[in-house]
């Protein structure tokens, strides 16, 4: 096939796949039907605060295996299902930021310090128009980039780096995500180890299971699903309500919502946020592309560089920032939405997640079977047909479906959604923790899974106590047996040459990037402390 | 073995017509959980899982199939060996895990006396296979690159292989980079990607060798290839093991003969009926079932066993 009749056959895999129903001889593809959905739901979570899209995506993921099965025929509809959630949440975060002062995600809490004072001063639907349409302009762009680089960069992965650089590059990724999520790299190191010491239990290629201290139960490892969920949705959970009961008694934040006349976004309006979407967006979609670096900082950067601009662009009449400008959540919105597109470029041409939305589209993958995110994807095979590929091709069409829904109906359901702010986290906490621990069992079919969960819960509860971000630790987990298996297989391919890491040129810098990464991050945080 | 495989299918065939009149009338107890020593997705896992949806369909049997993989199927094995041996527990993995695995692992308490043969339902065209722009035409060309200082690295995906070739280097006086990855795909993925110049695919090569992409250097049986019948076998090139395998669908032993009848029975009829999912699959995939069961089976089994010790020792010389 040519690489046009792949790009074709993966629309066609989106809309041609099993028929859900069909309305007047149309038959509608139950994939379409799975995006949508997730979509809705994407911007329900997005607006609730406590919850966020990857509760939701990790939570829905072992339900809709179940429903679907492991056949390869699974993998549209559950991860365009998964995909509408990450693009519905993506603008559905800045709903409760705008109109109740409580950023729904904490990448929202920039978008508060215009949005807010917007709807202080009555203009609460024009902020969330802005927002919306900053947002979804955004990951736009930042989808177009995903498309244009993941092929490039994996086949360019694939014709130059052996099994050594390989290896290399794993190590250089992970360590580079210790250095740059959470408190300090010290703690991303302690989170990223303990992460791989819990990816070697029961693993490896002996046949005895390794690092089980004779338990049985441990012989096969832990779940992949136990250890992600346990630790970012249970651990959330523990923590989210110890939080609430410290603050129990509180005073709630009541917002009158009054809305004075202009609230439509006119084209003038848009020429002039123009702008700072476009800066935040390209802002976005560069911090995405590097694994492990959040939405929050790409928010706080789109930011500043917006307000440096509009200081010196505002006239004496219009809000500064942080005093309701338009331009203030645009740049916010725009820079934070831009990330979730080119995050996804390290997941499908590396097969290395950078946030844990592409934590659970990985997982999704794993599970399910049949489509292994990484550089052999993207092997434009003539002879035959590589079905790979052609997921690959049916996943961007189901982004560009979603960012179209987003465009056309997104903004009138996330205006729709104040409501869900005012769900009680003492109800909805519960309710998710029971949720995830069903949906593990459903999975696992075994109680030990539940119990594992729960296990990785408390330790997720622990390191946010500690301020330890577990997000390296369930990298490191999904990385782990990557990067022995691919050491284990570069030491042999080399003949057993110890150091196969650092006698090529590449492996080498790779290598020593690993480290200086490590090192540069401590340092700029001691100056900046 | 070829003969013996026909003949041994040809009496299974007849013993699954003949099957007792107990046999036909047995029902489950319960619903039945089909153990997978393999990874979700693969053609293994899918051929599992076929066997039971047509399970379903003819004896309207309830299957639950999960996948409990690795330790080369010693992981499945373990958890089938405590199970309840009254039909409503049987797992499906390759005979190498009650051969060789079970051999070289002692410290995991296993035998093939553990466990109550059903039925194999395939065996695997095993060839050892280079892509064919690397150049070499015969398994001799690649011995000549070795012996001319090369490194060629050979893709495995079980310590079994990786013993075989290691022997294959020996018998030929070069040597290896023996590399084990994660099952046949990613032997034939190392393959094309370049990351590996040469390695052991089951039938999964087929396609490739058909388009002219990949060659059959030798094959890796105590037979010739079907596809390719003048590749050199192990024997000819100077060893004497063998890769000889089928799936194989197990029970924890103390099984009753009626259970084991019925079961072993159905899932032969089912495989061995081209018009059937899992039978049109099997087809395809692998050439063609390949069915032996009952006692049968269990001395095919305890006899890998034992001849496993040789191997070990052959190739930790």
């Amino acid at each position: 096939m040519t690489p046009l009749e792949y790009v074709w056959s993966g629309v066609l895999a989106v809309f041609q796949g099993p028929e859900l129903f069909s309305v007047l001889g149309v038959s509608i593809s139950v994939t379409l039907v799975m995006i949508f959905c997730g979509f809705l739901l994407g911007i329900a979570v997005g607006a609730t605060p406590g919850l966020a899209g990857p509760i939701a995506m990790a939570i829905s993921l072992p339900i809709l295996i179940s429903v679907f099965g492991f056949t390869p025929d699974a993998l549209l509809p559950v991860m365009g299902f998964l995909i509408g959630i990450m693009k519905g949440a993506t603008i559905g975060g800045a709903v409760p930021a705008i109109l109740f002062n409580t950023p729904g995600t904490p990448d929202a809490y920039m978008t508060t310090l215009d949005g807010y004072p917007m709807t202080q001063k009555g203009q609460a639907t024009k902020a969330l128009r802005v927002a919306h349409f900053s947002s979804v302009s955004g990951d736009t762009f930042s989808d177009i980039v995903l498309i244009m680089c993941a092929p490039f960069l994996a086949i360019l992965v694939e014709s130059y780096l052996d099994l050594p650089e390989k290896t290399a590059l794993l190590i250089l990724s992970l360590s580079f995500i210790a250095a740059a999520v959470g408190g300090s790299p010290a703690k991303g190191l302690v989170s990223a180890g303990l992460g791989l010491l819990v990816a070697y239990v029961g693993t490896g290629q002996d046949f005895y299971p390794r690092l089980t201290m004779g338990m049985p139960a441990f012989g096969q490892g832990f779940p992949l699903a136990a250890a992600i969920l346990g630790v970012l949705i249970v651990g959330a959970v523990f923590h989210e309500l110890a939080q609430y009961w410290r603050e129990r008694d509180a005073e709630r934040l009541e917002t009158k919502l009054v809305e004075d006349a202009s609230q439509s976004l006119s084209l003038a309006n848009i020429r002039g946020l123009m702008p700072y979407i476009a800066r935040s967006a390209v802002i976005g979609t560069a911090i995405g592309a590097l694994p492990g670096i959040g939405s929050t900082l790409a928010a706080t950067l789109g930011y500043t560089v917006g307000k440096q601009r509009y200081d010196k662009r505002r006239k004496e009449d219009e809000p500064a920032f942080g005093e309701g400008a338009p331009q203030g959540v645009a740049a916010t919105e725009a820079a934070n939405s831009s990330v979730s597109g080119a995050n996804l470029i390290p997941v499908l041409s590396l097969g290395i997640p950078g946030n844990t939305a592409a934590v659970f589209l990985i997982l999704a993958a794993e599970s399910i079977g049949g489509f292994n995110p990484g550089p052999s994807v993207f092997k434009f095979d003539a002879e035959r047909v590589n079905p790979e590929l052609v997921i690959a091709f049916g996943l961007f069409t189901a982004m560009i479906l979603a960012n179209i829904m987003n465009w056309t109906i997104g903004g009138l359901f996330m205006r729709s959604m104040g409501i869900m702010t005012r769900v009680p986290k003492q109800i909805l906490l519960p309710i998710v923790l029971m949720l995830t621990l069903t949906a593990i069992y459903v999975q696992e079919t075994d109680m030990a899974a539940v119990w594992f969960t729960l296990g990785f819960g408390l330790l997720g509860y622990g390191m946010r106590v500690l301020a330890i971000s577990p997000l390296p630790f369930v990298i490191a987990f999904i990385l782990g047996g990557k990067i022995e298996d691919s050491a284990r297989q570069a030491f042999a391919a080399t003949g057993g040459d110890p150091f196969f890491l650092v006698s090529s040129p590449v492996a080498a810098t790779f290598m020593i990037l690993a480290v200086v990464v490590v090192f540069a991050s401590t340092g700029r945080r001691r100056l900046a402390g | 073995m070829r003969e013996f495989l026909r003949i041994a299918a040809a009496t299974v065939l007849t013993v699954a017509v003949t099957v007792s009149a107990n046999a036909a009338d047995w029902i489950p107890p319960g619903p039945i959980k089909m153990m997978i020593a393999f990874r979700a997705g693969g053609g293994a896992d899918t051929q599992a899982r076929l066997i039971a949806e047509d399970l379903q369909e003819r004896h309207g049997w309830e299957i639950i199939p999960e996948n409990v993989t690795g330790k080369g199927g010693l992981n499945m094995a373990n958890q089938l060996k405590g199970a309840a041996a009254d039909g409503t527990v049987i797992g499906i993995a390759v005979t190498e895990t009650f051969g060789y695995n079970m051999a070289a692992a002692p410290g995991a308490g296993m035998t093939p006396a553990d466990f109550a043969g059903l039925t194999t339902t395939a065996g695997f065209q095993m060839g050892i296979v280079a892509k064919t722009d690397r150049g070499w035409a015969s398994f001799a060309d690649m011995v000549a690159a070795a012996e001319g200082g090369e490194q060629v690295r050979f893709g495995v995906m079980s310590p079994r292989l990786a013993d075989l070739a290691y022997l294959l280097g020996k018998a030929n006086n070069v040597t290896f980079n023996i590399v084990e990855v994660q099952g046949g795909r990613a032997v034939m993925d190392g393959v094309n990607a370049g990351d590996l110049d040469v390695g052991f695919m089951a039938g999964i090569q087929a396609q490739g060798v058909e388009t002219g992409e990949l060659v059959n250097l030798a094959s890796a049986l105590s037979a010739p290839l079907d596809q390719t019948p003048e590749a050199p076998t192990m024997e000819t090139l100077g060893v004497p093991f063998n890769s000889d395998g089928q799936f194989v669908f197990v029970a924890p032993a103390g099984l009753d003969t009626t259970a084991r009848d019925a079961i072993a029975g159905a899932i032969a009829a089912v495989v061995s009926d081209p018009e059937t999912k899992a039978g049109g699959l099997v087809q395809r995939a692998f050439g063609g079932a390949t069915v032996f069961s009952g006692q049968e089976l269990d001395a095919v089994l305890q006899s890998e066993y034992e001849k496993a010790g040789e191997l070990l020792t052959a190739a930790s010389e």
